[in-house]
C-alpha cells in the first residue's frame, strides 16, 4: 500500500522541494536518490503514530504539512484486520474516556468496529494474601460526567485499524509501509540550503525522507531515540505479562449492562480479567517468566484451571499448582472443594481459552531522559514503557499524541519551526511530569503487592480496606482511572 | 528567581483609509506618571522643533542608529538563535507579538475574514527571530527585513537556508539598511500592510524623529506595530540590575534605562501627528525566560 497522497499546499511548499530536488541533481549529478523533504516524518504505525497523523490532518491549522509515515509492517493487512464475532485478538487495551473523547475528536473513533468494544462500570481489585478488597461501584444515583463507564477494552487491532481507516479517509499522507529503517543521518549543506540538523530516514531500497520533525513513535526499542542519543533509564521486573483470550460460563454477574473488571494481587504480580463482549474476557497475567513459560506449556484445561485457581485459590495452592508439569485441571476442583470464597466476588468460571491467544512479553519500566531533540519528539512506548497494572500505557501514548499535536499546532500558528527544541518544549513540560507520576506509582503499586508475607502486607490491606471503606476517596480513584478526575495521571 | 519584564503594547485605531499604529510600550507602572524629571531628553514629541530630534549633523548622516548599540549586538550574532543563550527572552516572546499582530489585524472594521498576501517589513530584526516567523505564515506575501549591523544579517541569513521554506522561496529578503537608508516606495500601495519594530526605539538615540521615518513605510490602513520596555523601577530591576548584573541570562551593556520609553511617551508621540493615528487599546504582558511569555 504505497499510497503516496499529495496534500494541498503544504508547509514546506511543493515547488520548494521541487526546486531543491533539481538542485541537488545538478550539483551531486552522481547520487541516485535525493530525499524528499517533508515536515513530519513518523517511524512507527501503531497507535501513537497513527493517532497523531489523524490528529495533524484533522486540524485545519495542521492540515497543511507534507506528512510522510514509515512502518514496518504491512498497513494494508492491518487496516482490513476483520475476525469473526466471536474470535477476539489476545493484545487489548484499557481506553480511558478521555482517551476516547481525543479519538472521537480526531474523527477515529466511528471508524472501530464498536460491537467489539466493551465498556465496563466497575472494577474489583484484592489482595491475594489478605483478601482486602476495594469495590470500585459507582455509588447509586452518583452522576460523572462521563457517565458511569470506568474504561473500554478494546483490540489494539481495531484500534489501528480503525485509524488507518480514518487516516485514508483524511489522505495526504506518504504511506511507506513494509519498510525497513535502514539507518537515520543528517542532512547535507548546498548553496542553497543547509539541512545538516535536518534528520533523513533511509529506507532499504534506496528511499530517503529528510525531516523538519522526526517522530519517533517506534516502540520501546526506538530506533529514532537512538539516533536521537535520548537514554531511556529503567528497570526489569523480572515478570512476564501472559495474555489470552478466555471464554466465560455467562456475560458476567452484572449482566449485559454493568461489566466488571477483576484484579488480584498475588506475590508474583497482579492477575486481571478484564471484559469484552458478550461471554468474553481478556487476561493479563503478570507472573515469572518460569511460570509464564509454564503457562503456555499446558494444555487447554489445564490452562483454564490455573486461570480459575489465580482468582480463587490461596497463593501457596497456586504456587504448588505451578509445580505440576501438566493435570492441573484434577488438582484445581480438588482443592476448590475445600477454598471457602464468595462466588460473585470472583468473575465467572472461565470455561474456555480461544486457540491460538496464550502468548506473553516481558514487563519493563522505561522512561527516556527526555522526548524531545532538535527536529525529534519521541511519543507512547518509544518515550515510556509502564507495568501493565494499571492499564495505562495505551492511554499514556495518547496523552502524548494530544499534547504534541497541539505544540504542533502552536507553532504552526505563530510561524515557528516545529522542529526546533524551542517549539517543542511545551510538549515536554507538559507530558514529562505527568508520566512520570503515573509510571512510579503503578512501579510501587507493583512492589507493594510483590510481597507474600512482612510488616507490608497488613499494612497494604489496611489501606486498602480503609480507601473501599471512604467513599469520597473512591470516587476520586474511580475518576483517576476513568480519565475524568483532576489530572494527577 | 527569574527576571520579569513587562510591556503593554498599544493600539491606536484611526479611521479606514488612514495608517494605524499598534504601539507597545511598557508599562508596569501608571502610564502617566513616568518619564519627566531624570531624562527629560528622552520626552518624545510630536514637533520636530524640540531638541530630542536629530541635531543637523546627526541628520546629515541620514541613520538613527547609534555605532556602540550595532557593534554590542554585532558580538551577540553568534548566540541569536541559541534557545538557551542570551536572546532567549526574545524567542519566548515572539509568539504573543503573532497573537498581537493577529489582534490588530481582526480589529479593523474593514476585514472580513482573516487577511491574506500581507507584506511586512522588520526594522532592526537582528537574527531574525520575528521575521523568520512571519515568512513561515500561509497569510504572509512578503517580509523584508532590515539591520544596520552586517554581522547580524549574515547571521539571520545563515538561518534562513536551514529551512527550505524560508531558504528557497523569495518570501524573506534580509536587506543591511537603515530605515533611512532603504528607498520609501513611490506609491502608497507599495508601502508594508504591517510596520514591526520590535525592542528598538530603546536602542535608538532620537526616537521620534526614527519614528517619524518608520511611519512612512506604513500602507494607508497598514499598521505600525511597537514593543519596548518601560523605564520603570521593575523594568530597572529585572532587565538590569537582575539581567544583566546579577544573573548575567543578557549580557552586560545590552539595555540602557536612560533609553527606555513609557507608554504615555508613545502616546503622546502619536497624539501629537495630527489624526493620523487613532484610539488605542493595550496589552500588557510579562516575561518569565522560564516559562515563556504570559499575556
Amino acid at each position: 500500500m504505497d499510497a503516496v497522497l499529495r496534500a494541498r499546499g503544504a508547509y514546506v511548499c511543493r515547488s520548494c522541494t521541487q526546486r531543491f530536488q533539481r538542485h541537488l541533481r545538478r550539483s551531486y549529478a552522481s547520487a541516485a536518490v535525493q530525499p524528499d523533504i517533508y515536515d513530519v516524518v513518523c517511524v512507527g504505525g501503531g497507535p501513537a503514530g497513527l493517532s497523531l497523523l489523524a490528529a495533524l490532518r484533522a486540524n485545519p491549522v495542521t492540515a497543511h504539512l507534507r506528512i510522510a509515515l514509515v512502518e514496518a509492517q504491512d498497513l494494508a493487512k492491518v487496516k482490513s484486520w476483520k475476525l469473526p464475532p466471536d474470535r477476539f485478538s489476545n493484545r487489548c487495551s484499557s481506553l480511558t474516556p478521555s482517551s476516547v473523547l481525543f479519538l472521537d475528536q480526531i474523527g477515529a473513533w466511528r471508524h472501530l468496529a464498536r460491537e467489539r468494544v466493551q465498556a465496563y462500570q466497575e472494577m474489583q481489585v484484592w489482595d491475594g494474601v489478605t483478601g482486602a478488597r476495594i469495590e470500585f461501584d459507582w455509588a447509586p444515583g452518583s452522576t460523572s460526567a462521563a457517565g458511569t463507564t470506568i474504561a473500554y477494552m478494546n483490540e489494539n487491532l481495531n484500534l489501528t485499524s480503525g485509524l488507518l481507516k480514518r487516516l485514508e479517509e483524511l489522505g495526504g499522507v506518504s504511506v511507506f509501509d513494509s519498510a525497513k529503517v535502514e539507518r537515520i543521518s543528517y542532512g547535507e549543506e548546498t548553496e542553497d540550503l543547509d539541512l545538516r540538523e535536518w534528520p533523513v530516514v533511509h529506507l532499504a531500497g534506496g528511499k530517503q525522507l529528510s525531516a523538519r520533525l522526526l517522530v519517533g513513535a517506534d516502540g520501546a526499542n526506538s530506533p529514532v531515540r537512538s539516533f536521537a542519543g535520548i537514554e531511556a533509564r529503567g528497570w526489569d521486573y523480572n515478570r512476564h505479562g501472559v495474555v489470552a483470550t478466555l471464554e466465560l460460563e455467562g456475560e458476567g454477574w452484572g449482566g449485559e449492562h454493568t461489566k466488571i473488571a477483576y484484579q488480584r494481587f498475588l506475590p508474583t504480580g497482579p492477575v486481571a480479567m478484564l471484559p469484552l463482549p458478550g461471554n468474553y474476557s481478556t487476561l493479563v497475567w503478570s507472573t515469572t517468566p518460569s511460570n509464564a513459560s509454564l503457562l503456555k506449556s499446558l494444555s487447554a484445561k489445564d490452562f483454564i484451571a490455573m486461570v480459575n485457581a489465580a482468582f480463587r485459590l490461596s497463593p501457596t495452592d497456586l504456587e504448588y499448582m505451578h509445580t505440576q508439569e501438566s493435570g492441573q485441571a484434577g488438582e484445581y476442583s480438588w482443592r476448590l472443594e475445600h477454598t471457602p470464597f464468595d462466588y460473585h466476588a470472583v468473575p465467572q468460571t472461565v470455561v474456555a481459552v480461544q486457540e491460538g491467544t496464550v502468548a506473553s512479553f516481558p514487563l519493563r519500566l522505561r522512561h527516556a531522559d527526555t522526548y524531545i531533540g532538535e527536529r525529534v519528539a519521541l511519543v507512547g512506548d518509544a518515550a515510556h514503557t509502564i507495568h501493565p497494572l494499571a492499564g495505562q500505557g495505551l492511554n499514556q501514548g495518547q496523552g502524548d499524541v494530544q499534547s504534541l499535536a497541539k505544540t504542533i499546532e502552536y507553532a504552526v500558528s505563530h510561524g515557528q519551526d516545529i522542529g526546533t527544541t524551542m517549539s517543542l518544549e511545551p510538549y515536554v513540560s507538559e507530558r514529562y511530569a505527568a508520566n512520570h507520576v503515573l509510571l512510579g506509582v503503578c512501579d510501587k503499586l507493583h512492589k507493594l503487592y510483590s510481597a507474600g508475607s512482612g510488616p507490608l502486607v497488613p499494612l497494604r490491606s489496611v489501606g486498602l480496606s480503609a480507601v473501599n471503606a471512604f467513599g469520597p476517596l473512591k470516587s476520586f480513584l474511580m475518576n483517576q482511572a476513568a480519565g475524568n478526575g483532576i489530572k494527577v495521571f | 528567581m527569574r527576571p520579569l519584564l513587562r510591556h503593554a503594547p498599544r493600539l491606536f485605531r484611526p479611521a479606514q483609509s488612514l495608517r494605524r499604529v499598534a504601539a507597545g510600550a511598557a508599562h508596569s507602572t501608571p502610564a502617566a506618571e513616568p518619564c519627566q524629571p531624570s531624562t527629560p531628553y528622552r520626552q518624545l514629541s510630536s514637533t520636530p522643533t524640540l531638541p530630542h530630534t536629530h541635531p543637523a549633523s546627526a541628520a546629515s548622516s541620514s541613520s538613527s542608529v547609534n555605532e556602540t548599540e550595532i557593534s554590542h549586538f554585532s558580538a551577540l550574532a553568534s548566540s541569536w538563535w541559541d534557545p538557551h543563550g542570551p536572546s532567549r527572552p526574545l524567542h519566548l516572546m515572539n509568539p504573543l507579538r503573532h497573537d498581537f499582530i493577529r489582534a490588530c489585524l481582526s480589529s479593523s472594521p474593514t476585514s472580513t475574514s482573516t487577511p491574506t498576501a500581507l507584506r511586512y517589513l522588520d526594522v532592526g530584526c537582528g537574527g531574525g527571530i520575528f521575521a523568520e516567523s512571519a515568512a513561515r505564515l500561509p497569510s504572509t506575501l512578503s517580509v523584508t527585513a532590515i539591520d544596520p549591523s552586517p554581522t547580524i544579517l549574515a547571521v539571520a541569513r545563515s538561518h534562513a537556508r536551514r529551512d527550505p521554506a524560508l531558504g528557497l522561496s523569495k518570501k524573506l529578503v534580509y536587506l543591511n539598511e537603515t530605515i533611512e537608508s532603504l528607498p520609501l516606495p513611490e506609491s502608497p500601495v507599495g508601502r508594508f500592510d504591517v510596520v514591526s519594530v520590535f525592542e528598538v526605539v530603546e536602542h535608538v538615540d532620537y526616537p521620534a524623529a526614527f519614528l517619524d521615518r518608520v511611519g512612512q513605510f506604513v500602507k494607508p490602513g497598514g499598521w505600525l506595530v511597537l514593543s519596548t520596555i518601560a523605564r520603570t523601577w521593575t523594568s530597572w530591576v529585572t532587565t538590569n540590575l537582575v539581567a544583566e548584573d546579577l544573573l548575567g541570562v543578557v549580557p552586560k551593556g545590552t539595555h540602557d534605562w536612560n533609553k527606555y520609553i513609557n507608554e504615555g511617551e508613545l502616546r503622546r508621540y502619536f497624539d501629537g501627528k495630527g489624526g493620523a493615528w487613532g484610539r488605542r487599546w493595550s496589552w500588557a504582558w510579562c516575561m518569565c525566560p522560564a516559562w515563556g511569555g504570559r499575556r
